[in-house]
């Protein structure tokens, strides 16, 4: 090996060597607390919920927050942020800044709350001022305890008319929930009890669905049995197991939805329904050009026992709704608040006789 | 009368091929070749290098649909259009083809298997040469290309990726390489059969919809980025959607068994093949 080999052996060596080294150090120094979505694409605060959970939804609450569509969205209706700053006054969380993502399912053994649905548990990763969460908690008569090593804040009242909980999981992670759902919680991250992780259907459709930014997996059955659905749809509708909703949003939104059918009969039956409906919704919005480019836009596809619509709403279209809206085409928004009243003109000064 | 000295027994397989892949690694590095592969792998780092200058003057280096593209999501984008799509595929034909083909073409192969070790080993040494060689001009290369678009902030948020990145890259080298050294060892006309099959017969398989794209070495490959595939419209989205990839587990073992299977294919072609020098 002549000596221009090794110098060059020796540089490449020292430049992965240091790159790695940087980056291993990088990520020790930050506590590997962000690396969940990293490595594998489904998140590790699965582990938190139930394996039998019958709806999980993600939302990257700080990419949503900065996209553009966000910030138009905003400029368009302007909220009424007096609740927001309230909140943030009693609990010290920004929610516009200080939460990163939020993950939430509903369902879960014995679990009957809602309409058929069972408890919701809400995983959150920010920012939070645990001192200042607890002392609000004790302030409305809540508890503190301590539940297998983890702090958990409760809220009960005899009636049941209240029945919440709060735990500060790992540091920057806090699941909130019904008692027994976020208990349920620790219990399945602490192997006590089976988790959504170890789920394999439920883990590989969270995978296919986790490039947007946000998105819903959900058993059929339970969005069914919720009423989500007229049931005038449901009787037309082929079997269908699990529906994935996945949206991108930046500029615009792009959506897609995919549905799993029982079978690749019902998946071809599903495709047919679909196509008329959208062949239907082509005819009849075929004289307003906004809409009928919106339609234009939907894609129906999917091989075998999927069905997948995706649809694509540009930043253009917003912008026409806007423009739509500034011209009178629209309504205001309701919670928009009051344009200030303009100041009396001042009154011309008297002029000398 | 004395007796002949024995003649030293003649080195083992293993030891054949690291005497050819120290003799090839030298060889190779400092070949012409080699000035393809660094302008190859340092496109990226210059373009990496102006998009740090354009950043730090406030100008943001890339908009999609208005919104400003951070540079974690801008060296994600290049890991699939340059390093995927483009670098470790042609580098795998231009390097993999030439293991055993420039020897035919330089009239040299008759040195080599003449020596007292296995044909065999002489291919698995070059192979060797061949994957130290690219892995250290092409690691290196996306290092730089990964600290300067990414701040430094961020490196521990996006660390996990980034070592991915480099380990997908070693296996898909190594994977395109293997496949390409048999394709070398066995065809008269490796390259045009090489850039046909990674510029042709990947590029549709990938695109059309069943199970074709199984035969592709770039399916198992894209199966382990960790960064979103960049897409922009209703039809990327659909096909994020529907591609079916294949578990990490799934693609890292098809990996190893193409570079195993291909390596044992062409070391017995290289062994069985008559070669004929054009004279």
């Amino acid at each position: 090996m002549t000596k221009h080999t090794r110098l060059f052996l020796f540089v490449s060596v020292g430049i992965l060597v240091a790159g790695l080294g940087t980056g291993l150090v990088a990520a020790y120094v930050g506590g590997f607390q962000n690396l969940n979505f990293l490595g594998s694409s489904s998140p590790d605060e699965l582990a938190y919920l139930p394996s039998d959970a019958k709806v999980v939804a993600f939302a990257n609450v700080r990419e949503i927050m900065d996209s553009e569509l966000h910030q138009k969205l905003r400029a368009m209706a302007p909220r009424n942020d007096n609740g927001m700053a309230r909140f943030q006054e009693e609990t010290g969380v920004d929610v516009t800044r200080d939460v990163d993502y939020v993950l939430a399912a509903i369902g879960g053994e014995n679990a009957v709350a809602g309409p058929g649905q069972g408890h919701p548990l809400i995983i959150a990763r920010g920012r939070f001022d645990t001192v200042r969460i607890e002392g609000l908690v004790r302030s409305k008569g809540g508890t503190v305890e301590d539940y297998k090593g983890v702090r958990l804040l409760t809220v009960a009242e005899p009636t049941g008319a209240m029945d919440a909980a709060l735990a500060f999981v790992e540091p920057g992670l806090i699941a909130m929930g019904a008692q027994d759902a976020v208990r349920k919680a620790i219990d399945a991250r602490q192997g006590g009890a089976s988790s959504a992780a170890g789920n394999e259907e439920l883990v590989r459709l969270v995978k296919e669905a986790d490039d947007g930014n946000a998105w819903v997996v959900a058993r059929f059955d339970a969005l069914s049995s919720a009423g989500q659905v007229p049931s005038e749809v449901l009787k037309r509708l082929p079997a269908i197991n699990w529906v994935t909703i996945t949206g991108h949003v930046n500029g615009g939104v792009r959506a897609a939805v995919r549905a799993e059918t029982r079978d690749e009969a019902a998946g071809k039956n599903l495709r047919d329904v679909l196509q008329g409906m959208l062949a239907l919704a082509k005819l009849q919005t075929g004289s307003q050009a906004d809409v009928s480019a919106l339609i234009d836009s939907v894609e129906l596809g999917g091989e075998g026992k999927n069905v997948s619509l995706g649809l694509s709403v540009p930043i253009e279209f917003i912008d026409r709704l806007a423009s739509l809206r500034t011209a009178g085409g629209l309504p205001p928004p309701p919670d928009a608040p009051p344009a200030p009243e303009a100041p009396p003109a001042p009154e011309p000064p008297a002029t000398a006789p | 009368m004395s007796a002949r000295p024995a003649l030293p027994a003649p080195p083992t397989f293993t030891a054949g091929a690291a005497r050819v892949f120290g003799l090839s690694l030298g060889e190779m590095l400092w070949s012409r070749r080699t000035v393809f592969l660094v302008l190859v792998t340092g496109a990226p780092v210059f373009l990496a290098l102006v998009a740090r200058i354009v950043q730090g003057s406030g100008v943001v280096p890339l908009r999609v649909n208005g919104a400003a593209v951070d540079g974690g999501s801008i060296f994600g984008m290049m890991i699939w259009v340059f390093f995927l799509r483009f670098i470790v595929p042609v580098l795998g034909v231009f390097y993999g083809t030439a293991l055993i083909a420039d020897e035919v073409e330089d009239r040299t192969l008759t040195y080599l298997f003449t020596r007292p070790i296995r044909r065999g080993a002489v291919l698995v040494g070059k192979y060797l040469a061949y994957i130290v060689c690219t892995t250290l001009v092409v690691l290196p290369s996306v290092v730089l290309v990964y600290f300067l678009l990414v701040p430094l902030g961020q490196v521990g948020r996006t660390f996990l990726a980034f070592a991915a990145d480099l380990g997908l890259l070693a296996l898909g080298l190594a994977a395109y390489g293997a496949l390409f050294a048999l394709v070398g060892a066995a065809l008269k006309r490796p390259l045009v059969s090489g850039l046909v099959f990674v510029f042709g017969w990947e590029q549709i398989a990938l695109i059309v919809p069943g199970y074709l794209k199984r035969f592709t070495v770039a399916h198992y490959v894209q199966g382990l980025v960790p960064h979103a595939m960049p897409s922009d419209g209703v039809a990327a989205v659909l096909q994020s959607v529907l591609r079916d990839n294949p578990p990490a587990a799934v693609c890292v073992l098809v990996l190893a068994g193409i570079v195993v299977t291909t390596l044992w294919l062409g070391v017995r072609a290289v062994e069985s093949r008559e070669y004929v020098l054009d004279q």
